[in-house]
Order: structure tokens, then sequence, then C-alpha cells
């Protein structure tokens, strides 16, 4: 009887360790994709039904709604594949970075113009993405010149016309994974867009590694400049107060894939969990939320720490899980140029 | 080149060549930069028969290099957004000078001489203003840097010079980068590739993709001797891409090169360097993420056949066929004389430049 436990103990590991990418697969599509997107389909809804409620901006329960769609956007947001960019919906839901102050134009244009296009939601799809989303209507609640242009009226149906179609995206592209997506990227093979597991699983890899990118190379980066010339103002969503709950949102939901990612090897899956939670330590005890600090030399230090905490779970990603996956790319195929 | 290397060797049985040529150089037939063991960086030469006939160590990653029309001369470049590029003398394999992008650019990595050789033509990025620039450096007088012009598009990449012309031809890539940002992509939403013929300073002629071909990055490019351009794209949407190779003659419609979809799937939407091969009739495309070298033929523009190499890259055309790099360290013929030269410890970078 004692030889039982004893076969379990030798067992279990083996089986653990025996994991295919399929599983891996299963578990970030069930566990990761599947939730994030239905919880912004959810905050998407609600958002788009307070709207309809209550468009003025200084409503509370406005800019609460609209908080909470755009943090289960933040979630998602490296999930760069499939439903997301059909119809180009997720560039449609998140025009940033903007480097050409096309969003603000863009909406001062429907505004002067008072363009009816905002009464007829099948058309308001059709209107510069970089008037679409969560940064377009940050300028909506959050920017005085918009907030003082044309008339306060058409200005709430924008706010609706918005938030309706940040909805609509939402739910298609969440319908998009339950109606067939999901489906391809667990049952590989020819036909689908993954010939094999290994492929669905260096997709995931990469959606990590693009997120880890750009929270740091772009919500980062962008604010930190050089040290002569900081950018504070090209910090994400500083209008909304959101920069750096942005990134510390993007590091939880990181940390959650990456754990998924790497569960067949539990000392990585342990080494990359404690550089994430340095990481996500160094962004809660920040307390500069929209990370104006990059411009006070003695602040800056912090923001840049912050930096390398993320590049340092890079690495780890770059050089133990990718190996550990079998996506390890050769000197050209990652160079990107 | 081989005609002009034969050109430049008539020259010189006849006495006429007054100062040293490429005939002089003799021994290195291509150029590459490589990675090395150590994490460092060179640029190597390579003669005929695929073997090492010098390496220069190189401050950072290479990309591309550009060859002097006439001295044995070359230019090779930083990988962006490095802002480093080193003249080297290939007939003994020195460096004789480096050049440093001005502030405030960066290269791309690639770059072209005028026909006569006085000038080198770099592609650039003026970053805060998120545009292309072609800068404008005196090969006559140390590569003193001179002027720059607009490249007609952001992200300009490789950049030719038309045969028997002053006229460049540029692939703007479309992709807006920043070097606050490292290589991360800020424009892809809204990216508007184009090809981008340049003559004294002036863009005389842009060809563009379709709108629903947007996202297909321009990268790399190649020039056949009756003027007609082969480009090669790096797909920034979902998935592989509907097409990655076209064709352009100045004056006409761009021509896409189509290839079945299981074989389009292959290069994993991604090509690194291109060449006309075959006498102008083909095409070859590499692609490191799908380990292959794809050919196409020019007249139908449509796929011919495919040959795999792992992290296949840099390829240029020899007599009877292809030489093509590895990030392996090896050096492949392929064709008539089918060889294989292993370099053990390089990583062949990007692009084969023949000299």
């Amino acid at each position: 009887m004692r030889l039982i436990p004893l076969c379990l103990a030798i067992l279990l590991p083996a089986t653990a360790f025996a994991q295919t990418a399929a599983d891996t697969a299963q578990s970030a599509v069930t566990q990761h994709i599947l939730p994030r997107y239905e919880a912004l389909a959810k905050a998407g809804a609600t958002l788009a039904k307070t709207a309809q409620a209550e468009s003025s901006p200084e409503t509370p329960a406005l800019t609460a709604a609209y908080d909470d769609a755009f943090d289960a956007w933040i979630a998602a947001s490296h999930l760069r594949f499939g439903p997301s960019e059909a119809q180009d919906r997720a560039f449609a839901l998140a025009f940033w970075p903007d480097t050409r102050g096309i969003t603000p134009r863009a909406l001062a244009a429907l505004i002067n113009d008072a363009d009816p296009v905002v009464r007829d939601p099948g058309a308001f799809a059709g209107v510069s993405i970089a008037a679409r989303g969560f940064y377009a209507l940050e300028f909506l609640l959050y920017d005085p010149e918009i907030l003082a242009m044309g008339d306060a009226d058409y200005r709430c149906d924008l706010v609706r016309a918005v938030t309706a179609d940040i909805a609509e995206l939402s739910a298609d592209i969440l319908a998009g994974w339950q109606g067939d997506f999901a489906a391809k990227v667990l049952s590989t093979g020819q036909g689908g867009p993954y010939r094999s597991d290994e492929e669905a699983v260096q997709e995931l890899f990469n959606a990590l590694t693009y997120g880890l990118e750009f929270t740091s190379d772009t919500r980062l980066g962008r604010p930190l400049g050089t040290f002569d010339k900081p950018r504070p103002k090209r910090a994400e969503a500083w209008r909304a107060g959101r920069s750096l709950r942005n990134i510390t949102l993007s590091l939880t939901s990181l940390d959650d894939l990456s754990g998924i990612l790497a569960q067949r090897d539990p000392e990585l899956t342990a080494r990359l969990q404690d550089a994430f939670q340095i990481a996500i330590a160094d962004a809660e005890s920040l307390d500069d939320p929209i990370l104006e600090g990059v411009a006070d030399p003695l602040k800056r230090l912090r923001v840049e720490s912050l930096q390398q905490s993320i590049d340092h779970v890079r690495e780890i990603v770059r050089d133990e899980l990718g190996p550990e996956l079998g996506v390890a790319p050769g000197f050209n195929a990652m160079d990107g140029d | 080149m081989a005609s002009r290397r034969g050109f430049l060797a008539g020259l010189l049985a006849t006495g006429l060549a007054p100062a040293a040529t490429w005939a002089d150089a003799g021994a290195p037939r291509w150029l590459s930069a490589a990675g090395l063991p150590d994490g460092g960086f060179a640029l190597c030469g390579i003669g005929e028969d695929m073997g090492l006939r010098f390496s220069i160590p190189l401050p950072g990653r290479g990309h591309a290099a550009a060859a002097h029309p006439e001295r044995p001369e070359a230019v090779a470049f930083a990988r962006r957004p490095g802002t480093f590029a080193v003249v080297i003398d290939c007939a003994d394999g020195r460096q004789t000078a480096q050049l440093a992008a001005p502030a405030g650019r960066h290269f791309y990595g690639h770059g072209a001489f005028s026909l006569d050789g006085r000038w080198l033509y770099t592609t650039e990025n003026d970053f805060e203003a998120a545009r292309g620039v072609i800068g404008i450096w005196d090969a006559q007088h140390g590569y003193k840097r001179t002027g720059e012009f607009a490249s007609g598009g952001t992200g300009p990449h490789e950049i030719r010079r038309m045969p028997g012309s002053e006229v460049l031809v540029v692939a703007n890539g479309g992709i807006e980068t920043h070097p606050a940002s490292g290589r991360s992509k800020l424009n892809i939403a809204v990216m508007r590739p184009n090809l981008s013929y340049i003559e004294d300073g002036v863009v005389v002629e842009t060809a563009a993709l379709p709108p629903a071909m947007h996202k297909g990055s321009i990268r790399h490019i190649a020039v056949s001797h009756s003027g007609e351009v082969a480009f090669g794209m790096q797909w920034q949407g979902d998935a592989d891409g509907p097409v990655l190779v076209g064709l352009h003659q100045r004056g006409g419609a761009v021509r896409l090169c189509t290839a079945p979809d299981a074989q389009l799937r292959a290069m994993q939407g991604y090509i690194g360097s291109i060449t006309f091969a075959a006498g102008q009739r083909e095409v070859a495309v590499t692609s490191p993420r799908g380990g292959l070298v794809q050919m196409f033929d020019t007249a139908s523009a449509s796929y011919l056949r495919s040959d795999a190499m792992a992290d296949a890259c840099g390829v240029a055309s020899c007599a009877g066929g292809l030489i093509v790099t590895s990030g392996t360290g090896d050096l492949v013929r392929l064709g008539r004389d089918v060889a294989q030269v292993a370099h053990p410890g390089l990583m062949w970078d990007n692009h084969l430049v023949a000299l």
C-alpha cells in the first residue's frame, strides 16, 4: 500500500512535464484570453448603456464606466491576433500612440461640422479609427479644448456614438473568439490560421513579447524621451490620469499569461513571477499617476528603474521562456529588418 | 556586378584606369556584416570560393553596405537605429573612415552611391519630425555630410540607384519609429509604404500599394539592368499577408507577385532580402522566419520554387545561381554548382552585398 503514494510522487512531475503545446494553448485560451475578452465585452456594454443615460463628461457614473472598460481593454491589449485584428477592431478601440495628433483633429472636424454620422450607428463604424475608441473618448471626457468646442448636445451624441462603437467592437471580438477562432487555436492544422500547436504557442509567446515591449518601449519610453528632452505629455492617457494605471494593469495581465506559458517549468515560472512582482511593485510604489516625474531628474530615476525591471522580465522571456517553448528565433528571423 | 568588374578589368588591361580599382581588390566578391560568438559584430569580405577574406570589427550590429562604383571601397551601415557607418578599403580589408549620423538622425542600414561615385546617399530617420530623409555625403572629401532631402515617405529602408542614371529609388517602409521607443512601431494603423523615385533631391514618381495592402511594409528592393524594381515586403497586419513580393517599372503600375497559399504562408509574412537572378528573368527572396529562399518569375509575376535553408537572409546572384547567407554561419551556393561553406561562430547578418 505504501508503494502507491511513492509511485504517484514519481509519476506526477513526469505527467506535468509531458504537458504539450496543445495543453499550453488550451490553458491560454480558456484561462487567459476568453475571460479577458468576456470582461471587455461586458464593460463595453455597460459603458455604452451608461452613456445612453448620462453622456455629460462630468457624470461620475460615466467616467467610472469609462475606467472599467478601459481597464478591461488594457488587460487584453497584448492579444493582437485573430478577431481583434479583423477589420482593424483593436486599432479602432485603441488608436495610440497618436504621434501626429490625428485624434483631436478628427474629433474637432466632427464637432465643428456637427457631422450627422454620430446619429447613425452603422455609419459611425466608418469614421476614421483615430476618432473612435478609448483614446478618442478620453479627449471627449477630459480635454479642455475639445470640451469647449461646438455644441454640448452634439458632443453628447458623439460620446454616445463612440461608446456604442466600443461596445460593438468589443462584442465583435468576443464573438469572433467564441465563434470559431478559439477552436482554430486549439485544433491546428491545414486550412486554419496555425499549421501546428507549436505555431499557436508561438503566437501566444509573441503576444507576451509584444505586450512587454509595448509597455516598456512605448508606454514608458515615449514619455521618458531622453534625459535632456523628456516628454511627459507623451504619456498614455494622461488626460484621464491613467498612464501608470495602464502600466500596472498590463504587467498584471502579462504576468498571468507568462505563468501559463511557463507552466511546464516550475523553476522558470517562479523566476518569471519574481521578476514580474518586482516590476509591478516598482509601478505601484511610483506615486506618479501620469508620469510627470520623467521631467524631474530625481523622480525620473524611479521611472527608469521601473523600465529596467520590465526589461529584466523581457530578458528572461527571450533567453529562457523562448527556448523552453522551442520558439527561439534565429539571428535574422528575430531581426525585424 | 560581375559585368562591372569585367568592364573595369578590361579598362585596366588597356591601361586606361588610372588608380586602384575593384579589379585590384581581387579577393573579396561580397561583403556581409556578421554577429560574433562573443557578442561583438564585424564586417566581412567573402571571396569567390565563399571563404573569408577579411573581418573588420564594427562598433555595433551592422546591416548592409554600399560598394563604390569605381574605387575598391565600400561603406557599411549600422542596423537601425544605429548612427555609425564605416568606410572600408576592400583591397586590404581596412577601415579608412567612420561616419556618424547628424544629431536627430539615425541610419536605417542602407545606402547607395551616385553614378560617378562622388556622392553617398543614406536612408535616415528624422525622428522628431517622423520624416524619412536621404543624407548626402561627399565621398571625394572624406565623406563630409553636405545635406539631405526628403525620402518621400516614412521609414525609408533600402535605397538603390537606377541603372545608368542618377535617379534613386527608395523603399519607404511606412513604419514610424522613435529611438526613445526602441524598435516599437508607432503607426501601423495608418502606415503608408511606397516606392519613391528621386532625381536631384525631388520625388519624381511614387508607386504605392492598393489601400488594402497598406500594412505591407516595402523594405527591400533590387533593380534590374532594364530598370525594373523588385521589392520585398514585411507584413505588419495579422497572419502572413496577401502577397510579399512585387515588381514596378517606372510609369507603370505595381505588379504583385502571387504565390500559392501554402508557399505564401511558409514565408511567415517576412522578406529579408531580394535580388534579381537568372539573367534578370527571376527574382529571389529570402525569409529567415520561414527558413526559405523563394524564386519568382518576373514575366508572369508568379511563384516558381522554394529552397529550404535555416535562418536564410542575405542573397546575391552569381554566375549560374545564387549565394545565400544564414544566421547559422552557412554560405550556400544554389543553382548550377551547389556548394556549402560553414563559417562556425559567424552569424551572417541580413544582406550579402556584391562588390
